[in-house]
């Protein structure tokens, strides 16, 4: 019954939020059951970790690695919910966009995403990914100007399109698990099909076609090169923290689902091709977006390639595999967030205060906006992979991996690619830090909503970078056995 | 052999070529309502095949999944459209950017790619190549649809062509997936359409025109 909880509060808080039309009271309203949404969520993961795996019907399912997922969505939403609470206040009252609207759409995409990792079918997953586009589709085209019109139709397209071959890919696995002889009921039931696999014998053929329509499918989510068109405008376009929100958790969901296809097909056909289409899109990812952060003028659409960027790393050390490439993988996506959303945050200060994203139009951020700009430092200090900040910890497990299998080709795509993307943030941020102020920032103070989330943000970076916690380590080898 | 068993039959060894036809006329249509009205025969067909295969196969789910079908695709959708372009007041034609004859060609080659694509497979997993050929070829048709017109309309109806083709290669292969599946699939989908039309009206109350290939502010 407790895996029905935070469904169940997220679907109802939609509707309660959706009554207020103060919005001051429904930002409180969304605070109290965003609470209590966490709260459930953490109760999950605490019994997992006591109890192993949980069911309830045919249907909704946690193990150990949808619940290091949760950990990420429940930490990642709480940070949004409380920076979104200062974040619109100057938000006007408008068709489906208003701040009730605003919660009652972000409590919707919540639903959808804690349902991606919930659900023990692969049918149910595509239902709810599908419905993740859905649920944030109003809330990219939120501001309702031309290029948040036009990113949220693109975003619409590209991802139902995109998504429509993971169901055909979703479609072939199911005819190849019936084929072999599978109950149809059990069949799309990813636990059964993990356990039945290795004795079975599915076709071989079909399967990798199966995986090949659902890398592109859900790579599309991703944001792998070349399915990426989407992402950039979308983050850029969006209110700041749904930009959070989508590349902080929406990506992580859609990498859960290639984990889970990838476990299976590593067990039907052995690893060798999905590990080397993940490596081949994980590097192209890294290498395209990497090139392109180079020539960004917008400080979110630097952010976004950025993501495409972290996305094609956690890809390639999953491609990788071995427990170093695994372990770096499954905790670079929860570091990635962290630094991402602390990147995002700050940039949505810069929004505010200046009424313009375009790097070439803000100088001399340091002397307008000192705390933001040491967010912004700090942030692209761990997002570029140095130490003491937590990425550098998965760089470098995914890095050693591939030292290990003598990949060098890896290695030296990687380290390249790191390299300039370092070089590409350190130009774009002297420029923005350093200088003299251009224009004066319409109020360089933030609200405690804002600092509190950029301070926990920040700090969780240099204590993951120290030493990661004991609890958590224990959660992610969970997370791993899973996939083994 | 009673007049439902001759009545299955025929429509199982027919509808792909019902299906190619619809896939022909849909390429060259010029109006927005020829387009949907080529889409409501085409659900129609997908929907009699999933009675067919229901009464033949005996399976309860498929006449369930079949009156779906025929609600959703062949009535809700196609109404939903007409009340769109009516209430969008635009233009009626579709704004397609390849002539009527390139187009013939071009979804020609689709059916003959199509087949080439399923001849492998078809054989071992024991479906009937036609029908699997024309779900390939209407989901290549969709995407074609999606690229080729310029109509924020017509790239929804491409999407529906292409969902369509998923459709019928579940149906055709595997006699489609569990029911509570299918559901959610048709409820997504609805959804999804519910959505895109209200970006619609937003494309044409920002940008007063419905003609995407414009949109080309956000780049690189």
């Amino acid at each position: 019954m407790i895996l029905l909880m935070p469904l169940l509060i997220a679907l109802l808080g939609a509707f309660v939020v959706l009554g207020f039309r103060n919005p001051r009271v429904a930002t409180r309203a969304a605070l109290l059951i965003g609470g209590l949404e966490i709260a459930s969520l953490v109760v999950i993961v605490w019994q997992v970790h006591e109890r192993g795996a949980l069911q309830v019907g045919r249907y909704l399912r946690v193990d150990g690695l949808s619940s290091f997922f949760l950990i990420n969505i429940a930490f990642i939403s709480g940070l949004v919910l409380v920076y979104a609470s200062g974040y619109l206040r100057h938000t006007g009252e408008g068709r489906f966009s208003s701040p009730r609207w605003f919660y009652a759409l972000v409590f919707l995409f919540l639903f959808t995403m804690i349902s991606v990792c919930l659900s023990a079918n692969l049918g149910l997953l595509w239902i709810m990914m599908e419905g993740t586009t859905l649920a944030s589709a109003l809330l990219v085209g939120f501001y309702n100007t031309e290029g948040a019109v036009e990113a949220g139709w693109k975003y619409l397209m590209v991802c139902t399109v995109g998504i429509a071959f993971a169901l055909f890919g979703t479609i072939v696995l199911y005819l190849a698990a019936v084929k072999a002889g599978m109950n149809p009921a059990a069949a799309l039931d990813w636990v059964s099909l993990m356990d039945a696999v290795p004795r079975i014998g599915l076709d071989p053929h079909l399967v990798k076609l199966a995986f090949l329509f659902v890398i592109v499918g859900y790579g599309t989510k991703i944001g792998f090169v070349p399915m990426h068109s989407w992402l950039p405008d979308a983050h850029a376009e969006a209110p700041t923290p749904i930009s959070a929100l989508l590349s902080a958790v929406l990506l992580n969901c859609a990498m859960y689902a290639v984990m889970r296809y990838d476990a299976i097909v590593s067990r039907a056909t052995g690893s060798g091709f999905p590990h080397t289409l993940l490596l081949i899109f994980g590097l192209l990812s890294m290498v395209v977006a990497g090139l392109l952060i180079l020539v960004q003028s917008n400080l979110k659409r630097l952010m976004a390639y950025s993501s495409v960027e972290h996305m094609g790393i956690i890809a390639i050390g999953l491609g990788l595999g071995g427990p170093l490439g695994l372990f770096g993988a499954l905790l670079h996506t929860f570091n990635h967030s962290v630094a991402k959303s602390l990147l995002f945050f700050s940039a949505g200060n810069v929004r505010h205060n200046f009424g313009t994203l375009r790097m070439d139009s803000i100088s001399g951020m340091t002397r307008t906006m000192p705390q933001t700009s040491a967010a912004l430092v700090v942030g692209s200090l761990a997002i570029v992979g140095l130490p003491p900040f937590s990425l550098f910890i998965s760089e470098f497990a995914i890095l050693s991996e591939a030292f290990a299998q003598a990949r060098f080709l890896v290695v030296g795509l990687f380290l390249v690619m790191l390299s300039v993307v370092f070089g590409g943030f350190a130009y774009h941020l002297l420029r923005l830090l350093c200088g003299d102020p251009q224009s004066a920032p319409a109020n360089g103070k933030l609200l405690s909503s804002e600092y509190s989330v950029m301070g926990i943000a920040g700090v969780c970076l240099l204590f993951f970078g120290a030493r990661i916690p004991h609890i958590f380590t224990i959660i992610l080898q969970e997370a791993m056995a899973v996939l083994r | 052999m009673g007049l439902v068993e001759i009545a299955t039959g025929k429509v199982l060894s027919s509808f792909s070529v019902f299906l190619f036809l619809t896939i022909l006329l849909l390429v060259v249509a010029r109006r927005i309502s020829t387009s949907v009205l080529l889409f409501s025969v085409q659900s129609a067909i997908i929907a009699a095949e999933v009675f067919a295969t229901g009464f033949r196969e005996r399976l309860a789910e498929a006449y369930v999944v079949g009156a779906l079908i025929l609600a959703i695709k062949v009535v809700a959708i196609p109404r939903a459209f007409f009340g769109l372009v009516d209430h969008l007041k635009t233009s009626r034609d579709v704004k397609a950017s390849t002539t009527p004859t390139q187009s013939v060609f071009i979804a020609a080659a689709m059916i003959y790619l199509s087949y080439a694509a399923v001849h492998s497979y078809g054989q071992s997993v024991h479906v009937p190549e036609d029908a699997l050929a024309a779900s390939v070829a209407l989901i290549l048709t969709g995407a074609f649809l999606m690229v080729s017109r310029n109509k924020a309309l017509m790239q929804m109806l491409g999407l529906l062509v292409l969902e369509n083709g998923i459709f019928l290669a579940a149906l055709t292969t595997t006699f489609g997936m569990p029911l509570v599946i299918e559901i959610g699939v048709f409820f997504d989908v609805l959804i999804g359409l519910l959505l895109m039309g209200i970006f619609a009206f937003r494309i044409r109350d920002t940008f007063d025109h419905l003609d995407v290939s414009k949109l080309r502010r956000l780049r690189g």
